[in-house]
């Protein structure tokens, strides 16, 4: 049941965040081990589960990237990456464009220090409120709107002067 | 209004969450102002693409979370190993502060003593060994060698020897003889 309800966001976090599908498979699978070994504590609320889940996944994240920083210089990221848009409604053409975009964004993204970024997945990916995030994550609503923004400009910043060379 | 406060409404604005006076302030910006017109297109884009990137957990991952084994469901987070080493340092500390206090007050006079004659002590065998050392290095190593021959020779010193070969013997012949005696004298008591 949790399982069926959280993987998928906590994935995509994971898999948005670091790039790359095998890490992101390792990262969930430690998550919710962690999950498992702490479950008595949550009296299974639902809010709490929820919040503790995605402050959880976002520490672990952010501690994974730093731990690899490193060793992610060498790393390639994942270029398969990109995700299949609805077949019905595109072209192959473009699907294939669609593809490319989503591959480069994702790999714009990770220029983004790593709090920015989880901000990003969080609102943009995983379409969580702006009320959510801030209950969840535990930052005043002002300050997770004007986050998300800077987030945001500044990953604009980059696609456009990556256009402009 | 100035670039840099539309960059910071520029999320909201195209959120449409700004009041309807700033939502138009922005917009009249956004007519004169051609980077700020493509920093928001360029948003707009991203925000169109970002949904994109969401993925379905694959099956293998699902089955990695459903079946992880009972061995693993301990602690992930590795316990700190050298954590000890802290209260060491710590306890090092402590004692060596009350050392400090009983040496330089006195508030223990027992103590102040003991800790001042161990001092002296310390300092004492520091002095003498450093006369031990010197002495050394002058004489290159002579000095050793002559402690070392001198305690051969005393091993080997006939008169030394001659001296435990005479008495070993008959001493070990009196007491073998008290021995006897007194044997004899427990057998004549038991008898009678």
């Amino acid at each position: 049941m949790i399982v069926d309800n959280y993987s998928k966001k906590v994935y995509n976090i994971a898999l948005n965040f670091v790039g790359n599908r095998d890490e992101a498979a390792d990262i969930t699978q430690d998550i919710f081990l962690k999950l498992y070994n702490n479950i008595e504590k949550f009296n299974h609320e639902e809010g709490n589960l929820t919040s503790w889940l995605l402050t959880l996944s976002r520490n672990y994240c952010i501690d994974y990237w730093r731990k690899n920083k490193y060793h992610r210089k060498n790393l390639e990221l994942d270029d398969t990456l990109a995700v299949e848009a609805p077949a019905s409604i595109k072209t192959p053409e473009d699907k294939a464009v669609n593809e490319n975009e989503s591959a480069y964004l994702r790999k714009k993204l990770m220029l983004l220090p790593p709090d920015l970024r989880t901000l990003i997945i969080m609102r943009d990916i995983e379409d969580y409120t702006y009320e959510e995030i801030s209950e969840h994550l535990d930052i005043p609503l002002g300050t997770t709107k004007s986050r998300i923004n800077r987030a945001r400009t500044r990953l604009a910043r980059i696609l456009l002067e990556e256009k402009g060379r | 209004m100035d670039c840099q406060k539309i960059e910071e409404l520029i999320s909201l604005y195209i959120e449409n969450e700004l009041s309807e006076e700033l939502h138009d302030e922005v917009s009249a910006h956004l007519e004169q102002c051609e980077e700020c017109t493509l920093l928001k297109e360029k948003i707009e884009e991203m925000l169109y693409v970002f949904p994109d990137l969401e993925e379905d957990v694959p099956f293998y991952v699902k089955n990695r979370i459903y079946y992880i084994p009972e061995s693993q469901h301990i602690e992930i987070m590795p316990e700190n190993r050298f954590g000890f080493l802290k209260w060491i340092a710590a306890a090092i500390g402590t004692f060596v502060l009350a050392l400090n206090l009983f040496y330089f007050t006195n508030v223990y006079p027992p103590a102040n003593r003991v800790l001042h004659s161990s001092v002296a002590d310390v300092k004492s065998f520091a002095v003498d060994a450093g006369a031990f050392i010197q002495k050394v290095a002058e004489s290159k190593g002579m000095y050793l060698l002559s402690i070392f021959k001198k305690e051969k020779n005393s091993d080997r010193d006939p008169e030394f020897d001659s001296y435990k070969s005479d008495k070993t013997i008959p001493i070990s012949k009196e007491k073998s003889e008290v021995k006897k005696g007194e044997q004899n004298e427990r057998k004549t008591n038991n008898t009678n």
